[in-house]
Parts: C-alpha cells; sequence; structure tokens
C-alpha cells in the first residue's frame, strides 16, 4: 500500500483532497476507513448497507473538502462525524430500530476478529471511560449513538421525561470527555503549496 | 425550546430532523454554541472507536476512489503558467463573442505560481459547486470572478471571491453539455463580463 502522504496531518490531507488529489483520499482511508466500517457496522448490522454508509460520507469528504474548516474541528472527527450521519439515516429510513435498537446498542463480541492493535488500544480506552458513566448516563449514550435512536424516542423507550434524555447525553458526554482527557487540541496546520 | 440544550443530542445525532433543522441555524448565530459543539463532537466521534473494528472487504476502498476518480473527470487541473495555452484553446472553441471578451488579455506574472485547482461537481437541476483551491488573495483592488460559460453564449458572472484559501462557488443553470466554467481576476465589485483571460477553466461534460 502506498503510505508516501504518511507523515501529512490528517487536516492538511483533507486540504489535499480539496484539490483532487486522490492519494490523500486513499491515505485518509487508510487511517479512518477501518473505523469508520465498524462504526456503521454496528448502527446498521448489515454489512453491505455499512458499506454505503462509509462510501457515501467519503466521497461527501471529497466532495466538500473544501469547506472544512481546521481550526474548527478535527479532520478525524469530521470524517466519522460524516460516517455516523450516514448510517442513522440510513437506520432510520430503514426504521429497523424499531425491533432491534436495543440489541444493536449492545456490545458486540470481539471474537474472531483481526484487530489492529492501534486500535484494540484506542477501543479498551473509550470502553474503559465508558465503563466509568454513570449507568444512565451510559445507556443514553449507547442507544443514541449506536442505536440510532433520537431523543424524543429515548425519552418515550425509557419512559423518560425529555429533559432527563437530554441532561443525561450532555452529562454524559461531558463526562466522558473529562475521562478520556481530550483538551481542545490545536490543529497543527501544514501549508503543501 | 431551548436550543443550547440540543448541543449533546447535535453531536450524537438523536435530533429529528426539524430539530436539528433549528439547532443548525441557531448555530449561525452563537458561537458559545459552536465551539461547545466542536468538543463535545470530539468526544462522540470517540465513541466510533469504542466498536469492535472488522477489515472492511479491499472492494470498498477500490470502489471509493473509483468513484472519487470518476467524479474528478470533470476537472481540469491546471498550472497557472501552462494557462495561457489551454485558455486560447478554450476561447477558441467557444462562441465568437465570448472569444472577444477573453482575448482582452491584461499583463501576467511569469513567476513560479502555486498550483491551481478546480472542482466542479454537478448536483440536479443545472445546480453544480465549483471549488477552487491554490490561489492566492486577489490582489488590493481586485477580486475573482467564476464564470458559467454556455456553448455560444456570452459568460454569465457566476460569483466573486477572494481567494487565499480553498473557496466554495454554488452555480446554478449551468447546462449539460459543452458549457466553459472559468475564473479571472476582475477589479473589486466583479464585471458584468470578463475583462481578463481566465486563470483557470473546465469544460462540463
Amino acid at each position: 500500500m502506498n503510505r508516501q502522504l504518511a507523515h501529512l496531518s490528517d487536516e492538511a490531507l483533507v486540504l489535499l483532497a480539496a484539490r483532487s488529489e486522490e492519494s490523500a483520499l486513499a491515505e485518509l482511508y487508510d487511517r479512518y476507513g477501518r473505523a469508520a466500517y465498524g462504526l456503521a457496522l454496528r448502527v446498521l448490522r448489515d454489512p453491505e448497507l455499512a458499506e454505503d454508509a462509509v462510501q457515501e460520507a467519503f466521497l461527501t469528504l471529497w466532495r466538500t473538502a473544501a469547506r472544512f474548516v481546521p481550526e474548527r474541528s478535527k479532520a478525524s472527527t469530521w470524517i466519522l462525524t460524516l460516517v455516523h450521519r450516514r448510517a442513522v439515516d440510513a437506520v432510520r429510513r430503514e426504521q429497523r430500530r424499531r425491533t432491534d435498537s436495543l440489541e444493536r446498542a449492545a456490545e458486540p463480541s470481539v471474537e474472531g476478529v483481526d484487530e489492529d492493535a492501534w486500535l484494540r488500544l484506542q477501543r479498551e480506552r473509550v470502553q474503559e471511560a465508558l465503563r466509568k458513566l454513570p449507568d444512565a448516563q451510559r445507556e443514553a449514550l449507547e442507544l443514541a449513538y449506536y442505536g440510532g435512536l433520537s431523543q424524543s424516542e429515548l425519552a418515550e423507550r425509557l419512559g423518560q421525561p425529555l429533559g432527563t434524555i437530554k441532561s443525561r447525553m450532555f452529562g454524559g458526554l461531558s463526562r466522558l470527555r473529562e475521562l478520556l482527557g481530550e483538551p481542545r487540541t490545536e490543529v497543527s496546520w501544514t501549508s503543501t503549496s | 425550546m431551548d436550543l443550547h440544550e440540543l448541543t449533546a443530542a447535535y453531536a450524537l445525532d438523536a435530533l429529528d430532523a426539524d430539530e436539528a433543522d433549528a439547532y443548525q441555524e441557531h448555530l449561525g448565530q452563537c458561537e458559545e454554541c459552536r465551539e461547545e459543539l466542536a468538543e463535545l463532537s470530539d468526544t462522540a466521534a470517540s465513541l466510533a472507536f469504542a466498536t469492535v473494528a472488522p477489515v472492511p472487504p479491499a472492494r470498498l476502498r477500490a470502489a471509493i476512489l473509483d468513484r472519487a476518480v470518476a467524479e474528478r473527470s470533470n476537472v481540469v487541473p491546471l498550472r497557472r503558467r501552462r494557462w495561457v495555452t489551454r485558455g486560447f484553446a478554450v476561447a477558441t472553441a467557444a462562441a465568437a463573442a465570448v472569444a472577444v471578451a477573453l482575448a482582452l488579455t491584461v499583463g501576467r506574472s511569469n513567476h513560479q505560481q502555486p498550483v491551481v485547482s478546480m472542482g466542479f461537481t454537478r448536483g440536479a437541476n443545472g445546480n453544480a459547486t465549483l471549488m477552487v483551491s491554490g490561489l492566492d488573495t486577489a490582489p488590493k483592488g481586485k477580486t475573482y470572478e467564476a464564470w458559467v460559460i454556455p456553448k455560444g453564449k456570452a459568460p454569465r458572472p457566476a460569483g466573486l471571491f477572494e481567494g487565499g484559501k480553498p473557496t466554495t462557488i454554488h452555480l446554478h443553470g449551468v447546462p449539460q453539455k459543452d458549457a466553459v466554467v472559468a475564473v479571472t481576476v476582475e477589479p473589486a465589485g466583479g464585471s458584468p463580463a470578463p475583462t481578463t483571460t481566465p486563470i483557470a477553466s473546465s469544460a462540463t461534460r
């Protein structure tokens, strides 16, 4: 696999993609394609739909890379947000959530998956932080993010007022942020011209 | 509905479509929410890593790159220095009136310029998006102007921009075939018709 752009930051790669450099798109895929596919697969539970979601997300990146503002967000966040949105849109369209969203939110088994070492470290780190959250907050985050449920659907499903759901999601994300110890990172910016 | 309260749900994609629209509109006016959303979105995205990720099929990578390249075939990336010959080729291919307009060449610098690239993506109903990057900020008193030139017709002004950063211009009424999308340097405020040779252009097909 050609990794001649491996030394560039994610954000510099998006800038190159904005100049229609396909090698930059390939490098971004090599960095985040697997995480993207894992996410789409967890939300959609269907390999074909997951592939569609990942493909559409990366093509959206390709078409709109010029609009990316590196001062405003990390490129990895942008990519995974695109993938997640596609997956959630698809799952709502299919209305699969009515039957199996709870099952989807459950943590899948790692058995039989040849896991990349870096991805495993990341997974263990985030899973450990998730385990430290109060159950109600973790449940709200998992049902929303992996289950694709909207806040109103969550309120209905859990028999709680909408305000309670909102504060669980906010409290859960804020606490998770502290646990992950992520200060707002200054994104390094590499000029390529 | 207090829109500030929707930041976490928006970061998790847990809003219904109408709520998400309202929140997005609010974002345009609320710096505080934009900052909070940037932070919460990073955290939400980290949830993507908490799940087991099997290796995606190799055909997925190939499909993405194939489609990306196919979409780029609308694009003619140019070095500014090479424009002159291509520019005249385009001008001769267009109608006489256009050729006259485009031939009003002003002096141009010959020193090394960065690569200019234009990305052109067509949407539905003649709408299209032009993405331009690699252009320096327009000189003082000047602006960049984008043009849509349907075959045999006069150039239509399609938007002004300053350069200095990648820019996206939304175009309307772009013919399906044989039109040219071009960018020229114009006096500040823009011109009703091009007064300089295009620094970049792309044929639609």
